[in-house]
């Protein structure tokens, strides 16, 4: 009995040197590079919305470049930087990588971004982009990526549930838009799972909106350093105006957020009246595989009302950036890819078959004149950005916002506490050293 | 494991018979060969210990020099940290959250493990009671939950679970349990720990199972059928004869599923869609998370030194514990 509880020790020795090592080291490792393959990681953003557009610039390249293969990744928002990060350090990174506006800073910060700046003027609208995305790439006077694309976001709704439920005309202040929600419910409300406003418990771009339309911040740099400012009567104002309405009106979990799953495809199954979008999220409701192309006469969308009647509630102002990593070796190519992907043709596609914002002023026509993307247009005249701090990101992989809406919306604190613990976790991590 | 007491006491003769002439030729050896004999083990050793050393003893290196570094995002392209000494652990030892997750860990372990152990020899029991068809679908069942793969594993509790389509969700309501339409499981984490330690032990029963089976079915049956008449009852057969002798199996299970457990990421990490909220972070997700997602990895790597000598710690006192429990019998 005593030799086996000796062997039985050894392996359990060799079980814990196994454990440890892999408490450290679990990372993916993508595949490695060759000298003529340009390794591109876009988001599913453009899997789900613009996908002929990455394949028409793709044949551009290739006959461009006849014996250069492209290897384009498509990518999630929740953990591509982690990813991004494991590759660098890997020697793996992508040639060309799309980074959402909010998470530009650190990595231009870091110099871990190739400077474009002398090549600026080779990217096609470089004149012309649009100023809020320009911003984005831009540190310290040096631009380190390229404006892809912008979205704003409106509700989408149904037309018929709308009129069905007695509701005349578009909501113009958010209270119409609760009393509006209400009359759904009404009518509605016994299916069980139906809501007037899909609303997920972590979705805080549109849980900001409410912070942002109340005058508050969720934060500011003061004499040198940046203080959370989600405390202020305005953000507790506008965090409660959120709850009130995401009570009443949705019964979507609280525990997920907008992509997962695809806010527009619970939509497409028909129990729910209306939720905030983006404007790609219309056409991929009506996605023949994943959607329902029957509710093309259905649905519509405007924006969301302000708390004062007439105005609109401010809208995130998301996009998305193609930067090149220093690492890459393919730089040449690598620009050239993203003078294809952002040139004049690409960017009316991006407009036309995504429903975005392109990246150039000159495009703005292309949207006015389409009633389908007016909602959205309008709604990015009132826009809210997050703080640009370099730290920025980490707020966002820290999960703190989304932490905060569904501690809300769950019940679990109480808007004034869960806000104080989030503004106090921002004000920690954005004057952190920057690393 | 198999030759086990009975075995010793039951066979002396062809024991010593087999014995007897191995020691005799052995005898009239060179000195020279005998030394060769007694470094033949460790010879033999040599090459897996070597490999041992090098795919876990220089990682190991690798993360214990890493926790004493300050290496964030910029240092992962120059590759070079720097040495700080103890900052990220006194900084650890500091952060209120650090101690809730520790804890959390050790909870969730003692739960789990208690839970694995209690049902694996529970099924284990039942496997000796079945008839022959019955006891072939049961271990058949047990294996393929044993080959079933983390993720599918997770991804089918999520779906079962899911907040609009779950089957368990319709099935409790259909039972009239209560009303679990749109239950969020997840909302509220002592709910979302009931989800994850069921997926986590299910998981763990089968190896649990039938290594005590495969123990059951060595305890010779003349001892219970000795204490049966003796007038005991089961438990009272299974407390004084059946553990005693399985002893040994149950320090090694309980002590692998300790290791396991308090280590467990992947099905934390993939039922919360890859970010799990920080009332789900044990010690291994809360590592990753300050390493990959905050980029501190020096930080992430000091975690995950810590987690490691707590487990070495609980495993050796409870290993010496056992041990000599099972020394005094």
């Amino acid at each position: 009995m005593k030799r086996l509880t000796i062997g039985g020790a050894l392996a359990l020795a060799a079980a814990l040197l196994v454990s440890a090592v892999a408490a450290s080291t679990s990372s993916s490792s993508p595949k490695r590079q060759s000298a003529t393959k340009v390794v591109i990681w876009l988001q599913n953003d453009a899997k789900n919305g613009w996908e002929q557009m990455v394949t028409s610039t793709n044949d551009a390249f290739k006959a461009k470049h006849p014996g250069v293969e492209v290897d384009v990744q498509y990518q999630g928002w929740g953990d591509h930087l982690t990813k991004f990060d494991a590759a660098l350090a890997g020697g793996t990174a992508p040639d060309v990588i799309e980074f959402g506006n909010t998470e530009t800073t650190r990595y231009m910060a870091g110099r871990l971004l190739q400077d474009l700046t002398a090549q600026t003027k080779s990217f096609p609208n470089s004149k012309t982009w649009l100023g809020a995305l320009k911003d984005s790439c831009t540190y310290r006077g040096k631009l380190y990526c390229v404006p892809y694309y912008a979205g704003a976001r409106a509700v989408i709704y149904r037309k018929d549930q709308y009129k069905a439920a007695g509701v005349k005309g578009t909501p113009k202040s958010l209270a119409q838009f609760q009393a509006a929600g209400r009359k759904l419910m009404k009518k509605y409300g016994a299916q069980r799972n139906y809501s007037a406003l899909y609303f997920p418990g972590q979705y805080w771009y549109a849980a900001m909106s409410f912070v942002y339309d109340y005058g508050g911040k969720i934060a500011e740099f003061k004499s040198g350093k940046w203080k959370g400012t989600l405390t202020s009567p305005q953000a507790i104002k506008g965090l409660t105006q959120m709850k009130a309405t995401v009570r009443a009106l949705s019964r979507a979990s609280k525990t997920t957020d907008e992509a997962n799953p695809q806010q527009a495809l619970v939509f497409s199954k028909g129990r729910v009246g209306s939720f905030i979008g983006n404007g790609w999220e219309w056409p991929y409701a009506l996605d023949e595989k994943v959607g329902d192309p029957s509710l093309k006469n259905k649905m519509s969308a405007y924006p969301m009302p302000s708390h004062v009647a007439g105005k609109y509630m401010p809208t995130f102002l998301g996009g998305s950036d193609v930067a090149v990593p220093v690492t890459s070796k393919n730089k040449a190519l690598a620009y050239d890819w993203i003078r294809i992907f952002t040139s004049a043709s690409s960017m009316r596609k991006i407009a036309t078959i995504g429903k975005q914002i392109p990246n150039t002023t000159t495009l703005a026509s292309v949207n006015a004149g389409n009633p389908q993307l007016a909602p959205f247009t309008n709604a990015s005249k009132y826009s809210w950005f997050v703080p640009t701090a370099p730290n920025w990101v980490k707020v966002e992989n820290a999960r703190v916002l989304k932490n905060l809406v569904q501690a809300i919306v769950t019940g679990r604190q109480s808007v004034a506490k869960a806000a104080k613990s989030a503004s106090d976790q921002i004000t920690k991590i954005l004057n952190q050293p920057v690393t | 494991m198999s030759s086990g007491p009975g075995g010793e006491a039951g066979f002396p003769a062809s024991a010593v018979a087999a014995a007897g002439p191995h020691v005799a030729r052995r005898r009239p050896r060179a000195v020279g060969e005998r030394t060769l004999h007694a470094l033949a083990p460790y010879l033999l050793l040599a090459p897996a210990a070597l490999v041992i050393v090098a795919v876990l003893g220089y990682p190991l290196y690798l993360v214990g020099r890493l926790s004493f570094e300050q290496f964030g995002l910029a240092e992962l392209i120059t590759k070079k940290g720097t040495w700080i000494g103890l900052d990220n652990y006194s900084r650890l030892f500091h952060e209120r959250q650090f101690w809730t997750v520790l804890l959390r860990t050790i909870v969730f372990t003692v739960v789990n493990v208690g839970l694995t152990m209690i049902l694996g020899t529970f099924v284990a029991i039942l496997l000796t009671k079945l008839g022959r068809f019955m006891r072939l679908l049961l271990s058949t069942g047990l294996v393929l939950v044993w080959a079933m793969p983390v993720v599918v594993a997770v991804n089918i509790f999520r779906w079962m679970v899911d907040y609009e389509f779950g089957v368990l969700n319709w099935t409790l309501t259909k039972l009239h349990l209560g009303d679990f339409i749109n239950k969020d499981w997840f909302a509220n984490p002592t709910t979302g720990f009931v989800v994850i330690t069921a997926l986590i032990v299910w998981g763990a029963i089968p190896f649990v199972a039938i290594t005590i089976y495969a123990g059951l079915s060595q305890v010779p049956a003349e001892l219970l059928e000795a204490a049966e008449i003796d007038g005991a009852r089961r438990w009272r057969a299974f407390k004084d004869i059946t553990f005693p002798l399985l002893l040994p199996i149950f320090v090694i299970l309980t002590s692998l599923s300790i290791i396991w457990d308090f280590q467990v990421f992947n099905q934390i990490w993939l039922i919360r869609g890859s970010e799990p909220e920080e009332s789900y972070w044990l010690m291994s997700v809360y590592s990753f998370f300050e390493a990959f997602k905050l980029g501190e990895y020096g930080y992430g790597a000091a975690i995950a030194v810590v987690m490691v000598a707590v487990m070495f710690l609980a495993t050796f006192v409870y290993l010496r514990q056992m041990i000599r429990m099972g020394e005094t019998r």
